[in-house]
């Protein structure tokens, strides 16, 4: 009899609680997953809490067509083989009125050909080219890559007129490491540059200066580093301790960490000279209106998520990407995807990390990547990093804040 | 035929139908997205419990044979076009080699020395696929399915009824197993190689039929992932999470007849999908972990275990 009564009191309870929903203005739903255990954690929270930030925002203003903005989200462990079954799920079983890819290039690879039969809207989250054979015109990234070899060509472009005339590449071999590695190649050739030393490296290598000798005594004007994080770290500290030769005038261009809160404090000054591309960084050009709500909002918010304190790389852009289907809503006057992709294609959108307007391949249509200098950086201090002046902008000219220090070894002191 | 047979081969026959009817049914697509993974899981449960379970030996090299599989279809797909059965049937034969190979370097070592040389062997065939650049190398390599056959409307749903099939042909061949001289043999030498070769059973043979097996399965169970996932990348194909879930279902349902295996990969296949949508964070890892433990703890000879003592205190009771 008991366990009747509760059977009933639950199915009650259950019943009440559909039927008042039902009764509510249903909200609109974004739906996506995020990396929120394995490799790619540490940036999926970030990014993640960039789009929650956003999202409160629209709320707070009233949401979107009369209607509550809610996410759903799930954690994808960092794995490709994971994200189908959750998309299908958010499709289908939840329906979903909008999706967000998960952050990185493996976990949304393999949903690029589903999206694309769905006929559904994708707004991308920082993977590098995932739509170049796939070709799903409704894609659009809100990673400022811009086209496949504005990064490396920023980066030698710098080298070049530093007086480089010769490169060595040294990447990891790893999906988004060897694609930068590949682009760097064809830019040297494109610049007449030789290239003098080309080696990838296993994931899991640690001790770097067997390496980085080989390196040394190839005497390279310009290194070219394509790392994950953990290898980042034992490449600067390598270079530390035995040095990488008088005649190198730029090191950096791809490592992934040093934009990092916690990698760039347990660094510290091992970060000094390294120029590396970068997103958005505290310089007096790179604000936009927004720009310094999202931070204080965010920086508070950070301390309670346990996740990434300064956030400078990911969050914004996740910002951003929730603005522009704001936008695009807004102007559309409805969910309508064909309607929204075209919106997002033929307009220019005002974001927190400047204005955006995508290529016909739905990446941005100009790079909107930076090449910063690391300079006076110190030993265990994670503030720092918030003040203008510790990662100098070299590269684009119209964000630029300082000039290259070269060569290497000098910039370092 | 006996009468467990006939049951057996009707409750196959049963399962193949609900399968086949699911795909014409249920529009939804999620059921078959996640209820591939499932079945996915118990294929490799199954295989690996044929050298793991009968003949105790612990295969941790479950994601290399996976891999080797994904990358096989992949190869075969980028080269020739070749359709689905043709890349599972080549999968199988990869393995099959595969399982050969290991059996004749590794059966010589055994416990520890074994499990160590087959994360060995997973190290190696990865690192081999990253500098393989043909089939993606380290970058990956994004496929476009083929049309879909008839009667199927859509590839998952195909995808599921062969993991399906899969499934049948798995159990079959390890119920066979255990059922035969060959089961019999495995056990024999499970609990002292050395006496059972001084009785004449054949151990090493025995031994490299299940590796060839069990390698065979594994393999051809990867196989359809390149098409279900249009992606491959050498670190989500050789995920150690492979071998340390197949592993841990096998453990979790029971080794010692064929059906703990099929019960563990459901009752932790569901339980990981059903967390991938509910908790959806750490805290699913952590609830894995706890549920391992329990079943270490409460029932350590899996959940196949658990039943039978269960049913033989209640035979005593009424004795």
């Amino acid at each position: 009899m008991k366990r009747r009564t509760l059977l009933g009191g639950t199915f009650a309870v259950a019943m009440f609680g559909l039927a008042s929903t039902a009764l509510a203005q249903q909200p609109i739903k974004i739906g996506m997953s995020m990396a929120q255990t394995g490799g790619l954690a540490g940036g999926g929270k970030a990014s993640l809490l960039g789009i929650e930030v956003w999202r409160d925002d629209v709320n707070a203003r009233g949401g979107l067509l009369g209607r509550k903005v809610e996410l759903v989200v799930y954690d994808d462990k960092s794995s490709a083989s994971e994200t189908p079954a959750i998309y299908s799920k958010l499709l289908d079983v939840d329906k979903v009125d909008i999706l967000f890819a998960p952050y990185a290039t493996v976990p949304t690879a393999p949903l690029m050909p589903l999206v694309k039969q769905r006929g559904m809207l994708l707004m991308g989250n920082f993977s590098f080219q995932v739509n170049s054979k796939v070709g799903h015109d409704m894609w659009f990234n809100n990673a400022p890559w811009g086209p496949a070899d504005s990064w490396a060509s920023s980066f030698l472009d710098l080298g070049q007129k530093a007086g480089g005339k010769s490169i060595a590449l040294l990447a990891a071999d790893q999906e988004f490491a060897q694609n930068l590695a590949k682009t760097a190649r064809e830019v040297a050739t494109k610049l007449g540059m030789q290239v003098v030393f080309d080696q990838a490296y296993p994931p899991s290598t640690v001790e770097f200066s067997g390496i980085l000798r080989a390196l040394k005594a190839a005497k390279p004007d310009i290194v070219y580093v394509a790392s994950y994080p953990p290898d980042s770290a034992g490449i600067l500290r390598a270079v530390n301790e035995i040095g990488i030769g008088d005649n190198v005038k730029l090191f950096g261009g791809g490592m992934v960490g040093l934009q990092f809160g916690t990698v760039m404090e347990n660094l510290g000054s091992l970060l000094n000279g390294v120029v590396n591309y970068n997103t958005w960084l505290p310089e007096p050009n790179m604000y936009n209106e927004g720009t310094k709500a999202f931070f204080e909002t965010y920086t508070k918010r950070a301390v309670e998520a346990k996740v990434d304190p300064l956030g400078y790389y990911l969050a914004p852009y996740g910002y951003a990407s929730g603005q522009m289907i704001e936008q695009a809503i807004k102007a559309v006057g409805s969910l309508d995807q064909k309607a929204l992709a075209k919106y997002l294609r033929e307009n220019t959108h005002k974001t927190i990390v400047g204005p955006i307007t995508f290529a016909a391949d739905g990446e941005w249509k100009e790079s909107g990547v930076v090449q910063a200098q690391f300079r006076g950086i110190k030993d265990k201090n994670i503030e720092q990093f918030r003040t203008p002046g510790r990662q100098v902008i070299l590269f684009p000219a119209k964000l630029k804040s300082g000039d290259l220090i070269t060569p290497f070894e000098a910039a370092r002191k | 035929m006996k009468r467990s047979g006939i049951y057996f081969w009707t409750g196959a026959a049963l399962f193949l139908g609900a399968a086949l009817l699911m795909t014409q049914v249920i529009g939804n697509q999620y059921p078959f997205f996640a209820g591939y993974v499932i079945l996915q899981f118990i294929v490799l449960a199954v295989a690996w419990s044929i050298l793991g379970g009968y003949a105790g030996y612990v295969n941790f090299g479950t994601a290399a044979f996976f891999g080797m599989g994904v990358y096989t279809a992949v190869f075969l797909f980028k080269a020739f076009g070749a359709p689905l059965p043709v890349q599972i049937a080549a999968a199988a034969a990869v393995g099959a080699l595969m399982g050969f190979a290991l059996g004749l370097l590794t059966l010589r070592m055994q416990g520890i020395f074994f499990s160590i040389a087959t994360i060995a062997a997973t190290i190696i065939i990865e690192t081999a696929i990253t500098n393989w650049r043909y089939v993606g190398g380290a970058a990956g390599i994004q496929l476009q399915r083929p049309a879909v056959t008839a009667p199927f409307d859509n590839y998952v749903e195909m995808l599921f009824f062969v993991q399906a099939m899969l499934v049948v042909l798995a159990v079959a061949v390890s119920r066979y197993i255990q059922r035969s001289w060959m089961g019999r043999g495995l056990q024999a030498l499970k609990d002292d190689e050395l006496a059972a070769e001084c009785t004449g059973v054949p151990t090493l043979r025995l031994k490299l039929m299940a590796c060839v097996i069990s390698g065979a399965l594994l393999c051809a169970a990867g196989a359809p992932a390149a098409m279900y996932l249009q992606y491959a990348d050498p670190a989500s194909a050789f995920n150690l999470n492979y071998s340390v879930s197949t592993l841990a279902m096998s453990l979790i349902g029971g080794t010692a007849h064929w059906a703990g295996p099929v019960i563990g990969a459901i009752v932790l296949g569901t339980t990981q999908q059903l967390l991938t949508v509910t908790i959806s964070s750490e805290v699913n890892v952590l609830v894995l972990g706890v549920m391992l433990v329990l079943f270490v703890v409460a029932a350590p000879e899996g959940i196949i275990g658990l039943v039978r003592k269960i049913r033989r205190k209640r035979n005593e009771g009424e004795g």
